[in-house]
């Protein structure tokens, strides 16, 4: 690109605004029906509004604050805001919508304009209820023109998109399926670990192997969960933040750059696994939060699939390209090893909140007390958001 | 008869693109600035911006990229397994089909396919599918 980012104007920006509240909805109660059987697709039980209203107060309670001290407001995709401030009584001075990582770098620059000081960032889905598809003739996803476009071959589906980009590293570097499976081998331990988790049972690597494919060479534990929950988070101008109920976790790098160029043809997501995004938000992420990899103590990606984090790790230099298939072996990736990742279970074992319930995930890793799923002494904590080339990434740090 | 496929995306490009697949012309609209191809049909050319171009007809042949096999059904038009494949055209562009006369153990990375035809048809109307298999002199 011709134009790039200026690192002098971002460089102030950090530790600027805080996440003070986060609050969740019960992933793993609200999967399961009365007698604790999994709850059918298209079972109505919520819609995406009563999970986004539950989760607002919880993390207005998690932060001790007041709905009245909210002068600003995002949303996910799923929920309109005119319709979610008028549930919730708000009349927001400025409002923003998208993903958590977006949402948190539009709220930080919105804060820093002076428009608003105390930002409520909320997100529901009822997927499971609504019987959501992401594949198939009712597949959803208008703004991806790949996820529809091909669907006179027969090719639809993110899965299968992500099998494509599997079986091409595959090729390339002789990843195996082996290595590609401890990573939800990881995730579920994770999971386990977590009572709010979706997926309770531990997942050994031959119960990997031995699910059906779903996309070969995609297998069923690849692909995230399908299930209905909500998620806030309550984001404020850092001198505000001080002397609330929580320690504060300071939002101390961001970063935003997508490929887009030939992405319908998949060229970004076959020639180069989105690497061209990924090093451009590194070099935007890591200068200004001051670090580098080597100091990140928790790491999260988005994980709608297992493949993503293959991307992320090579993508932002925690392992050189073709090499993540080996990164990830050993336990390295675990709670107790050199990188955790996805701690609470991830959109594979955890919840499917589209990067949502990574963000409260490591704000509580920062906080500290999570008993046996707590990385010790975690300070620096990464999340790196990548949908189909669309990539930002977030560092937090632990604040004072 | 023409097989059921499902439906195509439909805009005033794509139509252009679909009614050349009735003479079984496989055809790319080329750039008259630049020279570019451009895959998906749209109105301008994402390199230089210009909207003058032409539908140049292409040569029909590609290398495999990558692959995948559906072992879940998603089409009752395409039920299981199922193998699509990403290719790049000789002329640059890639572009995802699915391979004829092949078995799926039998692709390779950089393997050339030749352009085949299926007959089709969707809520448009009818139309050719453009598909690949093993080309007659292999490579």
């Amino acid at each position: 690109m011709a134009v790039s980012f200026d690192r002098a104007r971002l460089a102030p920006l950090k530790d600027t605004v805080a996440v003070v509240g986060v609050g969740e909805t019960d992933y793993g109660k609200d999967y399961r029906g009365a007698g604790g059987q999994t709850v059918s697709k298209g079972e109505a039980r919520y819609d995406s509004y009563t999970l986004a209203s539950r989760a607002l107060k919880r993390a207005l309670d998690d932060a001790g604050l007041k709905k009245d001290d909210i002068d600003g407001l995002c949303v996910g995709g799923t929920l309109s805001g005119e319709r979610a401030s008028e549930q919730w009584g708000l009349n927001p001075r400025w409002s923003g919508g998208g993903d958590a990582a977006q949402c948190i770098i539009e709220a930080t620059l919105a804060i820093n304009a002076g428009l608003c000081t105390t930002v409520a960032l909320v997100y529901g889905n009822a997927q499971r209820s609504m019987d959501t598809a992401y594949g198939g003739a009712r597949v959803t996803g208008g703004a991806i023109t790949s996820y529809f476009y091909y669907a006179p071959w027969g090719m639809t589906s993110q899965g299968a998109l992500y099998a494509l980009f599997f079986q091409r590293h595959k090729l390339l570097y002789g990843t195996t399926d082996e290595q590609l499976g401890a990573v939800a081998v990881a995730f579920r331990k994770h999971a386990c670990l977590n009572p709010n988790a979706v997926m309770q049972k531990p997942l050994t690597i031959q119960d990997y192997l031995n699910a059906p494919y779903i996309a070969e060479p995609l297998r069923l534990n690849d692909y995230c969960l399908i299930n209905d929950g909500g998620v806030a988070i309550i984001v404020r101008r850092a001198d505000l933040a001080r002397d609330l109920k929580q320690r504060p976790v300071m939002v101390s790098g961001f970063g935003w750059s997508e490929e887009n160029v030939d992405a319908t043809q998949l060229r970004p997501r076959l020639k180069t696994f989105y690497h061209g995004a990924h090093h451009d938000v590194a070099a935007q992420v890591y200068p200004m939060a001051g670090v580098t990899p080597k100091d990140v103590d928790v790491f999260a990606t988005y994980d709608s699939f297992s493949v993503h984090l293959l991307a992320s790790l090579e993508g932002f230099g925690f392992c050189k390209e073709g090499e993540a298939g080996t990164f990830v072996q050993g336990g390295r990736i675990e709670i107790g090893g050199e990188l955790p990742c996805n701690t609470s279970g991830g959109m594979l074992s955890e919840s499917y909140m589209q990067s949502w319930n990574h963000q409260p995930e490591l704000v509580r890793q920062l906080r500290g007390g999570l008993g046996n799923r707590q990385v010790q002494g975690a300070e620096v904590a990464q999340y790196v958001h990548d949908v189909a080339g669309k990539c930002k990434s977030l560092i937090y740090t632990r604040g004072a | 008869m023409a097989t059921a496929r499902p439906v195509r995306a439909m805009d005033p490009y794509a139509e252009q693109f679909w009614t050349f697949t009735l003479s079984r012309e496989l055809r790319l609209q080329q750039c008259s600035a630049c020279g570019k191809f451009r895959w998906p049909p749209g109105p301008t050319c994402d390199r230089c911006l210009s909207d003058d171009f032409a539908w140049s007809p292409l040569s029909g042949k590609a290398k495999v990229l990558s692959w995948t096999t559906f072992h879940r059904g998603y089409f009752p038009e395409y039920p299981p397994p199922h193998t699509v494949v990403a290719l790049e055209l000789a002329e640059g562009p890639l572009f995802i089909s699915y391979p004829v006369d092949v078995e799926p153990s039998d692709l390779r990375d950089g393997m050339t396919l030749e352009l085949r035809w299926i007959d089709a048809t969707d809520k448009f109307g009818e139309y050719n599918l453009p598909v690949f298999g093993p080309s007659a002199a292999r490579s």
